[in-house]
Parts: structure tokens; C-alpha cells; sequence
């Protein structure tokens, strides 16, 4: 079996010990619903949570990591279950959504001292500490202080942090956010490597586009319900024919709009009042993606920021529910 | 290499077996070396020091104006006792509520604690780590200011006066005092690190329960004794005069009141580590 089967494909080898397991899970804050009776068995390979800001992917994450625990059910991974963190975490990485670190600290003693309360050696850490650098790049800074790090190189300090101790479990909230196209591309190839040596990774995005560059399947939700999951390619074609909009912000915006066109990356852009930024909307995003890559590489263009704008992710994830049957 | 290899697969059987204690032993090791770099030189560290300090530092002024009264440091052996009184009652107090609030609210105000969570460490086993990092950095300050107190209250005599003195009573009193500090620390701190669990705002119940050790002398003879002062006060080498309106009550045998502090500080570090295992993540509702 690869890794990249869909759930739908569960062979009667997998049991319970390989998969990750929601048994009617449902999460209530007070009165307001996370998540809602959610039963789900995840195969290793690469899984996408998928649905708008508020849909309770986070709280699926948090209550998988045992971050939070469930008002009803039970979440097992590999046949631990999530409320026993001491068992669970040999296994699992997470790399969450709270942008934060302790304070003071270097990048490289952050990841150390944090395989040092795994329980690992000094010796073994600092192989670890190392290899996780170089994993995502970031060796070069690993002696600064976080706290001057850009929002693109704490995410990266993050992910070292989360797969510093070889998980078999990858359990990954956004994990795109604020990442250059380079940088994406490049993480991109680390969850693809682990989900291709047989392990879990899971991904939430807002965005579909995001999820189906590395997975072929996802799991769908809105309002704290999984309303589809299965293979991302039933439901590609029809997000294709749907632009979505990404704004960038960078240099010589007025320059990179018009080479964006030329390469028929987009069928409109709003160059934004200051000229330090666009707003483009696309068909072919990976298109697009590649197109604005190879003008970041040859032509020294300074990217800021590039994130898909929210309203339209909203507009384009209507689109799927609308499309639930089909999808399923 | 042990740790990797193990980590390669998981199951059911392993969440219930039992501790293993050099496993424990080492994550407590790295839980303590991040702790104890912030508890003696994060920015709540300069609160305690200072309140450690402080008190000595403003008796600057009577090592050069002893009162004529006293003709020696036998003679400020009383006066030492009520200074140590005030000392306990408010800096070590306060210094603790300091220290000892923020093991845990730190990381949750600075959105952090998820890191711990996410690591294999038993919650018990991080409790204790944290507890003991706080403890570490309390008893080393307070230590330290006891010690400078009772220099500063003993030095205008003279070197050689204070040492007489240290070769009488006074070595041996120095002794109790700091070994008081250290119970102060180890009382106050596994209440005021569960403070820090329990309430947002920690310094609220921290202050009532000043108010309360504050108000003890004055507290019926049963209540006086739900309170850490009244243990640390039975043991006071040298008894502290209190208001003709304070009500009495028999001062604890050392015997009962060292082991009763430490067992009812073990009791609130268990309440304690139990809220840990329990603690869900959610920094926007903290």
C-alpha cells in the first residue's frame, strides 16, 4: 500500500495500532460547538483538514494532540489514546497555530532543550537538533534569538521543533502560512518525505489549493461538522474553474503583475494603491505559484507576504458544500 | 540512541505501564534546565531579588546608627526576631507569590505552555520539574536575604562582636532562620504555583491569603493553625512579641510542624499535578 491511498481504500491489514481514530468525537466550549460527532480513520499518508476560519479544524487538531480533550468520544492514535500525552507524544508532532515561544530563546537551544524534556541525551539531542535544522533550512539563524526571526522563519523554527524527534505521527495546523513560495515549496517536500516513509502527516489549510499540492485526500469541514471527505481529485476539477484570489505583497509589484499576465498565470490583478502589493486571481494556481517563484528567483523581487485572501477561500469552500454529493 | 529507537511504533499497552523512573529523571533534568534559567534570570526574577534584598539593604542606615540601648548583638537578638517576623510575613511572602504563580501562568500568558504539552513528560513529572526550578531560585534568594538581614542587624558591633556572637547562640539561630526561609519557600510555593493554575489572575487569591496570614495572630486558636505562618512562627528560635490583642495558642512542636508543612505541601503539589493532567489548551479563554 502507498501513502497516499485514500481512507476510503482501508485494507484489511491496517488496524487500529496504524491508524489515526475519531470515534464520535464532539467538543463543546460552554455552549458553543468545536466539533460535532465526528468519526474519522485516517491511514498513513497525507491527510487535509479543509474548511473556512471557525470550522473547528484547529479543535480537531488540538483534541487529536490531546490539547484539548473531548466532551464526548474518544480520539486514538496508533492505538494510544489522547489523553495519555506521555505515551502519545514518543510518537506524534504537532506544530500549532500559536505563533509563540518562550522568551530569549535561540532557535537551535529552543529545539534542544525541548528534545532534552523528551528525554533524549545531550549527545542524541544535538544530532537531532541539527538534522531538524537542516531540514527545514535554517542553520544559518539557528544561533539568533527568535524573537528577531521573520514570521516565515518561525514557522520554519516551528516545524524543526515538531519533527525534531522523528514522529511517526505529523500533525500540522496552517503549516503554510507566511511561507515564501520557496520556503513552501521546500516544506512541501519534507511532508511529502515523511508521508512517503509510511507516516501520518496531517494538514489543515483554509485553502484547497494548499492541501491539494501535497494530499489526495481531505476531510471537509464547516460549523464544527465533516460534511465530505475522500480523494481531493473528485473535486479539483470544479475548484479549477473557479478563480481564486491571492494577494502578494513585494517589490515591483507593477513589474511582477505584468509578467504574471504574460505567463497566463492570472486572469486579473489589482495592483494595490502604494504599489507595494496585488491582488490576483487565478485559475491555475499552481500555475500561478510556479510563475511567481521563477520571478522571485530571476528577477530579485522582495516577497513580503502571499496568502490566498480569505473571502474568496470562503466563497470557494461554499462552492464545495454546495457540491457535497459530488464530492462524496 | 534508546529514545529514537523507541519512538518508531506505539501501542495501547505502553500508555499503561508503569514509570519509568530514569525516563522521568532525565525529562525532569531538561524540564529544570529551561526553568531555572527563568525563574533566576527572567524579568519575574528581578521582583524577587528585590524583594529579597531590599528589606537588608535599608538597614543601611542603623549598621551606622545602633541604638544606644543595645550594647550588643546579644542585645538585637530580639530586635533580629521581629525583623525576620516582618521579613517572612511580606518579602517572602510576596517574593513567592511571584515566583511561584508564574511557573505555570507564564507559559500560558506567553502562550507557550503547549510546547511542554506536547513533549512525553508525565504532567506529574513537569509539576514537580517547575516546582522544584521555582524552589530552586526562592530558596537561594531568600536564603541569601535572610542571612544579609541578619548581618546587617548584627554588624554595627563590629567583626569581631559577630563573631562571639556566631560562636554563641548566634550561628545556630542564623541556621534556623535560613532553614525557616527555605520552609516558607517550600509552603508557600506549591500553593501559590496551584494559585497559578487555578486563577487567571493569581495575585487576587494571593493577596486574600496574605491578608489572612496577616491577621493571624489575631485568629481563634483552631483557625490560627490553617495557615503556613503559624507553623514557621512555632518554630522561631526566639519568640516574637505580637498586639496585647493577639490570641494565643500553643506554639507546635518542631516534631509536628517541620513534617506537617512539608506533607501539606506534598498535598497541594498532588492537587496540583492532578489539575495538570487535566489542563486543556486553550490560551484565548486564559
Amino acid at each position: 500500500m502507498t501513502a497516499h491511498e485514500s481512507v476510503h481504500d482501508a485494507g484489511p491489514s491496517l488496524d487500529d495500532g496504524d491508524l489515526i481514530v475519531f470515534d464520535n468525537v464532539s467538543k463543546f466550549y460552554g455552549e458553543v460547538l468545536g466539533v460535532n460527532r465526528v468519526t474519522l480513520r485516517l491511514e498513513p499518508g497525507i491527510t487535509g483538514l479543509v474548511g473556512p476560519n471557525g470550522s473547528g479544524k484547529s479543535t480537531l487538531m488540538n483534541l487529536m494532540t490531546g490539547l484539548l480533550r473531548p466532551s464526548e468520544g474518544s480520539v486514538q492514535i496508533l492505538g494510544v489514546s489522547s489523553d495519555v500525552p506521555h505515551a502519545l507524544f514518543d510518537h506524534v508532532g504537532y506544530l500549532t497555530q500559536f505563533d509563540a515561544f518562550p522568551e530569549r530563546m535561540t532557535g537551535r537551544s529552543f529545539i534542544d532543550s525541548f528534545l532534552r524534556v523528551h528525554g533524549f541525551g545531550a549527545a542524541d539531542a544535538r544530532r537531532l537538533t541539527e538534522a531538524a535544522l537542516e531540514r527545514v533550512n535554517l542553520v544559518d539563524a539557528a544561533d539568533r534569538r527568535m524573537g528577531g526571526y521573520s514570521k516565515g522563519m518561525r514557522q520554519r523554527i516551528r516545524l524543526a521543533q515538531a519533527i525534531a524527534h522523528e514522529p511517526g505521527v505529523l500533525v500540522l495546523d496552517e503549516p503554510l502560512n507566511g511561507l515564501d513560495p520557496m520556503a513552501r515549496s521546500e516544506v512541501i517536500e519534507i511532508f511529502k518525505g515523511f508521508a512517503d516513509e509510511g507516516r501520518h502527516v496531517v494538514i489543515s489549510s483554509h485553502v484547497l489549493h494548499e492541501v491539494d499540492m501535497v494530499s489526495d485526500r481531505v476531510v471537509l469541514l464547516t460549523g464544527g461538522y465533516v460534511v465530505a471527505e475522500g480523494e481531493v481529485s473528485g473535486v479539483r476539477s470544479e475548484v479549477e474553474e473557479r478563480p481564486i484570489q491571492v494577494l502578494v505583497r513585494c517589490s515591483r509589484a507593477r513589474f511582477v503583475a505584468a509578467r504574471l499576465f504574460e505567463a497566463e498565470a492570472v486572469v486579473q490583478v489589482e495592483l494595490h494603491d502604494d504599489e507595494g502589493g496585488l491582488l490576483a486571481s487565478t485559475r491555475k494556481a499552481p500555475r500561478f505559484y510556479d510563475a511567481l517563484s521563477r520571478l522571485v528567483l530571476e528577477h530579485d523581487i522582495d516577497v513580503e507576504t502571499v496568502t490566498v485572501a480569505d473571502s474568496d477561500v470562503r466563497a470557494v469552500y461554499a462552492y464545495l458544500i454546495e457540491s457535497e454529493g459530488d464530492v462524496q | 540512541m534508546s529514545k529514537v529507537a523507541s519512538s518508531t511504533a506505539a501501542s495501547g499497552a505502553e500508555a499503561s505501564a508503569g514509570i519509568d523512573w530514569g525516563l522521568a529523571a532525565r525529562q525532569a533534568r531538561g524540564v529544570l534546565r529551561l526553568e531555572i534559567g527563568r525563574q533566576l534570570f527572567g524579568r519575574r526574577a528581578l521582583a524577587a531579588a528585590f524583594l529579597a534584598f531590599a528589606p537588608p539593604m535599608l538597614l543601611v542606615l542603623w549598621v551606622f546608627n545602633p541604638l544606644d540601648a543595645m550594647q550588643g548583638p546579644l542585645d538585637a537578638t530580639p530586635l533580629f526576631a521581629g525583623l525576620y517576623a516582618g521579613y517572612h510575613g511580606t518579602a517572602l511572602f510576596l517574593g513567592c507569590l511571584v515566583l511561584f504563580m508564574s511557573a505555570y501562568r507564564s507559559d500560558i500568558l506567553e502562550r507557550s505552555l503547549h510546547y511542554y504539552f506536547l513533549t512525553p513528560v508525565r504532567r506529574e513529572v513537569l509539576t514537580v520539574a517547575k516546582y522544584l526550578a521555582a524552589l530552586c531560585a526562592a530558596a537561594l534568594f531568600f536564603s541569601l536575604g535572610t542571612a544579609l538581614l541578619f548581618f546587617m542587624t548584627f554588624v554595627p558591633w563590629g567583626f569581631g562582636e559577630l563573631g562571639r556572637y556566631l560562636a554563641g547562640p548566634g550561628l545556630g539561630n542564623l541556621m534556623t532562620y535560613v532553614g525557616l526561609s527555605i520552609l516558607g519557600c517550600i509552603g508557600y510555593g506549591a500553593l501559590f504555583l496551584l494559585f497559578g493554575q487555578l486563577f487567571r489572575n493569581p495575585v487576587v487569591p494571593g493577596v486574600v491569603f496574605w491578608g489572612w496570614e496577616f491577621l493571624n495572630p489575631f485568629l481563634p486558636a483552631l483557625l490560627k493553625k490553617l495557615s503556613v505562618t503559624f507553623y514557621l512562627r512555632s518554630l522561631y528560635p526566639v519568640p516574637v512579641s505580637t498586639s496585647t490583642f493577639a490570641v494565643f495558642a500553643d506554639p507546635m512542636s518542631p516534631w509536628i510542624a517541620v513534617p506537617g508543612l512539608l506533607l501539606f505541601s506534598a498535598l497541594v503539589l498532588a492537587l496540583a499535578s492532578w489539575r495538570a493532567r487535566t489542563m486543556e489548551i486553550h490560551y484565548g479563554g486564559d
